[in-house]
């Protein structure tokens, strides 16, 4: 099997560790850097081309633009390693080929796995997502091994989604254990952040189930327990008064348009928004969720 | 000659093949499976027989009966059952559809539509001052189609408004040039003898919406298969039934479309010549529509969820649809069919040629989506379903961007909004159930409002998003309710729009159906500024 990975970042080399273990030899797709000891070529269009199945590990904010240079055909499988959504219209990434391209067989990665635990060795597990079982089935088969659990499942936008929110949710991870609220609020945000993400998915048609899995809360206790997530390190540096990047907060917003769109309320998601524009200190916007009147579960 | 005109298979190859079909099916169902799949085809048509015994042959009970005893047989008996009634289906299915009807249409269909719609010196169906060219405007890209009709094999995909839409649609392909085309009907619509006539003529197979097994699906979409394969140009309602609301389809059911998509493939594996399949969306606007009212009491009344076949609305008296025709023979361009732009069986856009279009104007050789890098065909049923749903999502974005709005329609939807204005608290329901005494809305602030919208779709409309066929002028909106309400007293029983000094009389539901029309559009009253 032909495997393309584009995107020769932390990800990307974990992915094509991931491949070199399941028995297969990755060839990695590179704008500049090289390809980390894998075989590689700066020509995506050729790498789209000769690969079975392509696997797209760079930031949301660049797959427009490689998948406009790998230009995948209706022949191609290409799953997106990327979380997040569009930056510049809020829709999802996927549909980013689906719009540009011939290719309809696309799926998303994601998952609790981390780049540096992954290259090290440690077991972890994954969900890929697609409506079409062969993009499921060339995943497992490209990444499954016994390093790594390739879960599949049809929930291709639940997935999304979810990849989303655990990015914005670790940050709000990060800023707590920043302000040093403690385990208890660690455990809220995990929880009432799943809820959040649960019930815009709803609105949108995913399945719930996909939330409360490896795409989400699996995803999110691997961020708030690792310590070098990046999302969860943007929210500890946010809570000493760092600043996070404009893509993090154009994700924040992307999301927070979606929810609009459907009159979806998602508090502490604004709550993270008006913390990292500034608009409110970390104690600030957390104590004001704690105001909010009383509600069940 | 092509052989895409004349497709005039015998009964015999038909039976055969829809046996070999539904063998082919059965051959992947392990015995417990082909014990469930015949059982509840027992268990569904004895209920049926229960119900309605009737207007139930001999023949189909005593196909029945046999299928029930091989159920205890073993499974070469239970497979013998199914094949006598798959071949029972088939000449039933098939029955219209041979020499009296597909390939007679090229000829007969075109005078008894003339007849039917267009000017003619005497005879029942003939008015005069009636020219359907006046009444009933063919647009879209018709050059293209017809020379893809020639090379290609196409699926027509409707909207589905009334039982009226496939004489509309067999019309419109005779003014457009385009071949008839196969397309199945309900039993129920051969009870009106007129249209029965007709559509019998025009390549109409039968299809018997009571047996609703498994069975009996499968046979219908195995026979459909076989003639797109065959090369037959076909209709299907994606929408699968009238549209109860008035509005135009969002989403589409799969069962015929995903024919497409596996038609061309067996082309491709048996490398046939003419083995390319083209869909083509139709959008039907009508100014009114026959069934109108029983449709929407039908979707609002609780009872009404459960009736599937209408048997007893207006479509079943042809003094009614007689009637109805005549209406609107002193209408302007009261029926518009536009055909769409045709896409291949996954929904891209297609060239001159019949090749699949990129975003960028190239084209790319389909035959991938289901081809290994070999080039050899790959079969797999999951993922052709997810194609189909691709097909269908396009086809409906193609629905909303060729509907064209016509004044009853806008004046329907000012109509409905105003009622909403003057009874906030009220949802749809009961907003529909206003007495006679509250139906009316003041008459300036209506034409605001459709003044207001006019704006909205005159934008939509340059972005190309939506179609307008609207009076033009000064003071158009006043025209666009005027020209409504003209047309609305014509011919339903009660008018849904009304003029009565400064007022305007808004019959709810008929406001709401034609109203609905628009329901998909993106229109907010408050919003133009």
């Amino acid at each position: 099997m032909n495997i393309g990975i584009i995107g020769n970042g932390a990800w990307g080399g974990a992915l094509a560790t991931l491949v070199s273990k399941a028995g297969h030899q990755p060839r990695i797709g590179y704008r500049e850097g090289g390809s980390g000891g894998f075989p590689g070529t700066p020509n995506f269009a050729m790498l789209s081309r000769e690969s079975d199945l392509i696997l797209v590990a760079v930031p949301s904010t660049s797959v427009a633009e490689v998948i406009e240079a790998a230009q995948p055909g209706a022949g191609s499988m290409v799953v997106l390693a990327s979380r997040g959504l569009n930056p510049r219209t809020g829709g999802w990434l996927s549909d980013l080929i689906l719009e540009r391209t011939p290719c309809r067989r696309v799926g998303a990665l994601t998952g609790p796995a981390l780049a540096s635990e992954v290259v090290r060795g440690r077991p972890t597990a994954l969900v890929v997502a697609s409506s079409f079982d062969e993009v499921c089935v060339a995943a497992q088969t490209a990444l499954h091994s016994e390093h790594c659990r390739i879960y599949s499942s049809h929930d291709l936008h639940g997935v999304e989604l979810a990849g989303a929110m655990v990015k914005i949710l670790a940050v709000a991870l990060g800023v707590v254990k920043g302000i040093d609220y403690g385990a208890g609020a660690m455990g809220v945000v995990v929880t009432r952040g799943i809820a959040e993400a649960s019930r815009l998915g709803a609105a949108l048609g995913a399945h719930s189930e996909t939330f409360s899995g490896l795409a989400g809360v699996g995803d999110l206790v691997s961020a708030a327990t690792s310590g070098d997530h990046p999302s969860f390190s943007a929210g500890l540096s946010l809570a000493r008064g760092g600043a996070v990047a404009s893509r993090t907060i154009e994700q924040i917003r992307a999301v927070l348009a979606l929810a609009e769109v459907h009159s979806i309320a998602l508090p502490l998601t604004e709550a993270i928004l008006a913390i990292a524009t500034g608009e409110a200190s970390p104690t600030l916007a957390f104590d004001e969720l704690m105001r909010r009147s009383a509600r069940s579960e | 000659m092509s052989t895409h005109l004349l497709i005039n298979p015998s009964h015999r190859s038909i039976d055969k093949a829809l046996v070999m079909r539904i063998d082919a099916l059965l051959d992947g169902m392990d015995k417990g499976e082909v014990h469930r799949y015949l059982s509840e085809t027992v268990y569904l048509e004895r209920q049926r027989f229960h119900r309605s015994p009737d207007q139930v042959s001999e023949q189909e009970r005593s196909d029945i009966e046999g299928l029930a005893r091989s159920l205890v047989s073993g499974v070469d008996a239970m497979r013998d059952a199914a094949a006598r009634l798959v071949k029972s289906y088939s000449q039933e299915v098939h029955n219209r559809f041979s020499e009296r009807t597909y390939g007679a249409a090229l000829k007969v269909a075109p005078a008894a539509l003339k007849r039917l719609l267009g000017p003619a010196e005497a005879g029942v169906w003939s008015w005069k001052h009636f020219d359907a060219g006046d009444k009933i405007l063919v647009q879209g890209p018709l050059a293209h189609l017809r020379a893809l009709a020639s090379t290609h094999t196409l699926v027509f995909a409707p909207t589905h408004l009334s039982n009226l839409d496939s004489p509309l649609v067999g019309y419109a392909l005779h003014q457009a040039g385009l071949p008839p085309c196969s397309y199945g009907a309900g039993l129920n619509l051969f009870a009106n003898p007129v249209m029965g006539f007709v559509m019998s003529r025009l390549g109409a197979y039968t299809v018997d919406r009571r047996k609703r097994h498994r069975l009996y699906k499968d046979v219908l979409k195995a026979y459909s298969v076989e003639l797109i394969g065959r090369g037959a140009h076909s209709l299907f309602y994606p929408g699968g039934t009238r549209s109860r609301f008035g509005t135009i389809e969002s989403s589409v059911k799969r069962g015929l479309l995903g024919t497409a998509i596996a038609a061309w493939q067996e082309g491709l594996v048996a490398e046939r010549e003419s083995s390319e399949v083209l869909v083509v969306p139709v959008t039907l606007s009508c100014s009114l529509v026959l069934e109108a009212e029983t449709l929407i009491e039908d979707a609002l009344a609780d009872e009404g969820k459960s009736r599937y076949i209408i048997n007893d609305d207006e479509f079943s008296e042809a003094s009614t649809v007689l009637k109805f025709a005549k209406k609107l023979s002193h209408l302007d361009a009261s029926v518009v069919v536009r055909f769409g732009n045709p896409m291949d069986v996954v929904g891209n856009p297609v060239d001159e040629a019949g090749h699949s279009l990129n975003v960028d104007g190239s084209t790319f050789d389909r035959a991938a989506y289901v081809t290994d890098g070999a080039g050899r065909v790959m079969t797999d049923v999951q993922r052709d379903r997810v194609y189909t749903n691709h097909l269908a999502d396009a086809i409906c974005r193609a629905y909303q961007r060729d509907q064209v709005v016509l004044p009853t329609h806008l004046a329907a939807f000012a109509g409905w909004h105003c009622l909403g204005e003057k009874f906030p608290t009220l949802d749809r329901y009961h907003r529909s159930l206003l007495s006679p005494f509250e139906q009316w809305v003041d008459r300036g602030r209506l034409v605001a409002v459709i003044e207001e919208l006019m704006v909205q779709l005159d934008r939509k409309a340059n972005e190309g998003s939506i179609q307008l066929l609207l009076p033009e002028g000064p003071g158009r909106a006043e025209l666009v309710l005027s020209s409504a309400v003209a047309t609305f007293g014509r011919f339903h029983s009660r008018a849904g729009l009304a003029f009565e000094d400064w007022r305007v009389l808004v019959d709810p539901k008929l406001a709401l159906y034609y109203g609905n029309r628009l329901a998909g559009a993106g229109l907010k009253v408050g919003e133009s500024s």
